[in-house]
């Protein structure tokens, strides 16, 4: 039986969480500003059609938003992440196997399931998803992860396939390779594009036509199974366990430049308590510590630096004290006077499943200087931070939070915050 | 170097073997015997040592490693369990405690809470401030309490069918009934299943 993937993409995905609450926005402009509420990271259709690009820097559209009266959100991740989750259950219910590839994008396993009517069941799952959650999503659909995320590109650009294509079909395959750009490819990045265009390789149809062989050896291998998989051949198996992260990394750029020591410890320690908080939740221990501080580049006219460093634990540990102090330790280490930082972060590494909990390996040996593991606390502790957000934190993490990063137009939590749920009100008798 | 000739065979030859803290840790060992049940625990310790120290000797710049001497060292317990004492006759009843969400959420993925504000709803037991449980994905019948998004507002009503027209009353004479013309899934929000009112 000839395999079928179906990738399942949300449309707009920041704006689109942010309007099943607002449904005051349907149809208007909205955009989803980045960390900081810098650069715009999300745009509804109108604001697309304005001829705002992904990224730009707010500043730089702050006419046309004025003008049009673009409605701006900041980040809020609580809601889009939650979302997310939403829509990952509700796609589960249609394929024995599933792969988040991202917050708003999921490879099905459709192989056997469907294909008598492929299209009808694609539509089924959009109708349960934007039923479910509220959020519009489009199905791509082929033999292979590289066809059906070119089908789920065709299905969005395209508003006469109703959301939903299959590129089973070599000859309709060739019909659409024809016309889209070779740089769509999924996998096809910027550079790669201009050298597949001086080898006269235009259309998506050029580079799959290419003899695979060819191709590895004048670029790589990742394009060559590009090509395969065009046409036809499967070559990218579907990543159905997410493995818990063997990385966690939590970082911000401030609100404002940090010269002192003391401000960027505090913010780091504040940083900390989040990875560690996100390593208890997956049921991790943390054997490596990597902390990192740079200056803007966007700022060259000022002195340049940036530098980390990193220590592997004797125990490896899960506690907010521990990896508080260690940062601590390596600031120091790296921190010079003179700079203004925008930036600073923690990076945890040699990721593990914690051992029964509050035991120590044998052997493993505690440094004596480092606060003793004592999960119980680190428990309570998580417990009353999820009741009342926010309210317990460790006091390297100092009061003064003017470094945070600017959210100013950020939606409630509504899904995640008994005081911030959706409000439903009553219209008056006129 | 010099070699050392000596007249007897075997015995103590000056210099062989491996240099003092030549070994792969960086100091030097001893033999030791080690139950079986912990050699994995063991083999996995030394082998961490080992690339610590190999690190250590790469001297990568980045890496800075916190002192050495372990301050407390601890053991485990024994594992597997001890019998003691009378078992507790309640033992054969233990069963996971009451959970309200299986009672108040069918569909997770589908369930939404929002908070009511209004008093339209006084005749569905609907009082301000209450919690609505609310499903996305049960269908609207008529009879139902619905979110509706009327006029980009969300609001709640009791569905209604009548004389082929769809309607969204308010349980409540001092508010109009609305009569839906546009889809009505386009109009419908969700359903709700349960208020939590507190008292």
């Amino acid at each position: 039986m000839q395999p079928l993937l179906a990738l399942v993409d949300c449309n707009n995905f920041y704006v689109s969480c942010e309007r099943v609450f607002r449904p005051d926005l349907i149809g208007k402009p909205v955009a989803v500003l980045s960390n900081n509420d810098g650069c715009i990271v999300a745009r509804s259709k109108e604001v697309k059609d304005l001829g705002v690009k992904m990224g730009v820097p707010l500043f730089q559209i702050q006419q046309l938003v004025n003008q049009h009266q673009i409605k701006l959100f900041s980040s809020n991740y609580c809601l889009y992440a939650d979302m997310s989750a939403r829509v990952m259950a509700t796609l589960e219910e249609f394929a024995p196997n599933l792969e988040v590839y991202s917050i708003d994008e999921a490879f099905l396993d459709l192989t056997g399931v469907c294909h008598r009517d492929p299209i009808a069941y694609g539509q089924r799952i959009r109708k349960a998803v934007v039923r479910a959650t509220g959020i519009p999503v489009c199905v791509g659909m082929g033999p292979t992860k590289t066809l059906a995320k070119l089908a789920n590109f065709a299905a969005k650009k395209w508003l006469k396939t109703e959301g939903v294509l299959n590129l089973s079909d070599p000859v309709r395959r060739e019909k659409l390779m024809r016309i889209v750009p070779v740089g769509e490819v999924w996998g096809i990045g910027s550079r790669t594009t201009a050298k597949l265009n001086q080898l006269g390789i235009q259309s998506v149809w050029d580079l799959a036509s290419q003899p695979s062989k060819r191709i590895h050896s004048q670029f790589n291998v990742v394009v060559a199974r590009t090509v395969l998989e065009l046409n036809g051949i499967p070559c990218l198996e579907l990543e159905e366990m997410t493995p818990d992260k063997q990385q966690i990394v939590c970082s911000r750029s401030f609100s404002r430049r940090l010269t002192d020591y003391s401000e960027l410890s505090q913010a780091l320690a504040e940083f900390c308590s989040r990875a560690a908080e996100k390593l208890r939740w997956q049921h991790s221990v943390t054997g490596c510590v990597t902390v990192f501080i740079r200056t803007s580049p966007f700022n060259p006219q000022e002195p340049q630096y940036q530098r980390s460093a990193s220590i592997k634990l004797d125990a490896a540990t899960q506690d907010t004290r521990t990896l508080t102090t260690t940062a601590n330790r390596l600031l120091t280490e790296i921190f010079k006077t003179g700079y203004n930082y925008q930036k600073c972060g923690v990076q945890l590494s040699h990721i593990q499943p914690e051992t029964t909990p509050g035991q120590l390996e044998l052997f493993d040996f505690a440094d004596s200087s480092l606060p003793e593991e004592n999960r119980p606390l680190m428990a309570v502790m998580d417990n009353i931070n999820r009741r009342f957000p926010k309210k317990l934190s460790v006091a390297a993490t100092g009061f003064d939070k003017s470094w945070k990063p600017k959210a100013e137009r950020v939606s409630p939590r509504y899904t995640t915050d008994w005081r911030e749920l959706a409000v439903v009100k009553v219209t008056r008798k006129k | 170097m010099t070699l050392i000739k000596t007249e007897t065979r075997g015995g103590a030859r000056p210099n062989a073997g491996r240099k003092k803290g030549s070994s792969v840790y960086g100091e030097s060992t001893q033999a030791i015997r080690v139950p079986e049940s912990l050699i994995p625990t063991v083999k996995a310790l030394l082998d961490g040592r080992k690339t610590q120290f190999e690190q250590l000797a790469s001297n990568s710049a980045a890496i800075l490693f916190p002192a050495k001497t372990p301050g407390v060292c601890k053991l485990p317990l024994f594992g597997g369990k001890v019998a003691a004492g009378f078992p507790s006759p309640a033992d054969d009843y233990v069963e996971k405690s009451l959970d309200l969400n299986e009672l108040l959420v069918q569909k997770p993925a589908a369930t939404f809470f929002v908070r009511a504000q209004g008093e339209s709803m006084l005749g569905a037991g609907i009082h301000p401030n209450d919690i609505l449980v609310v499903d996305r994905s049960i269908d609207p019948v008529p009879g139902k309490i619905v979110i509706c998004a009327l006029n980009g507002e969300l609001t709640v009503k009791r569905l209604e069918r009548a004389d082929g027209q769809w309607q969204l009353k308010a349980e409540n004479p001092a508010y109009t009934d609305i009569v839906i013309y546009e889809a009505l899934e386009l109009v419908i929000w969700g359903v709700v299943t349960n208020v939590i009112h507190a008292l």
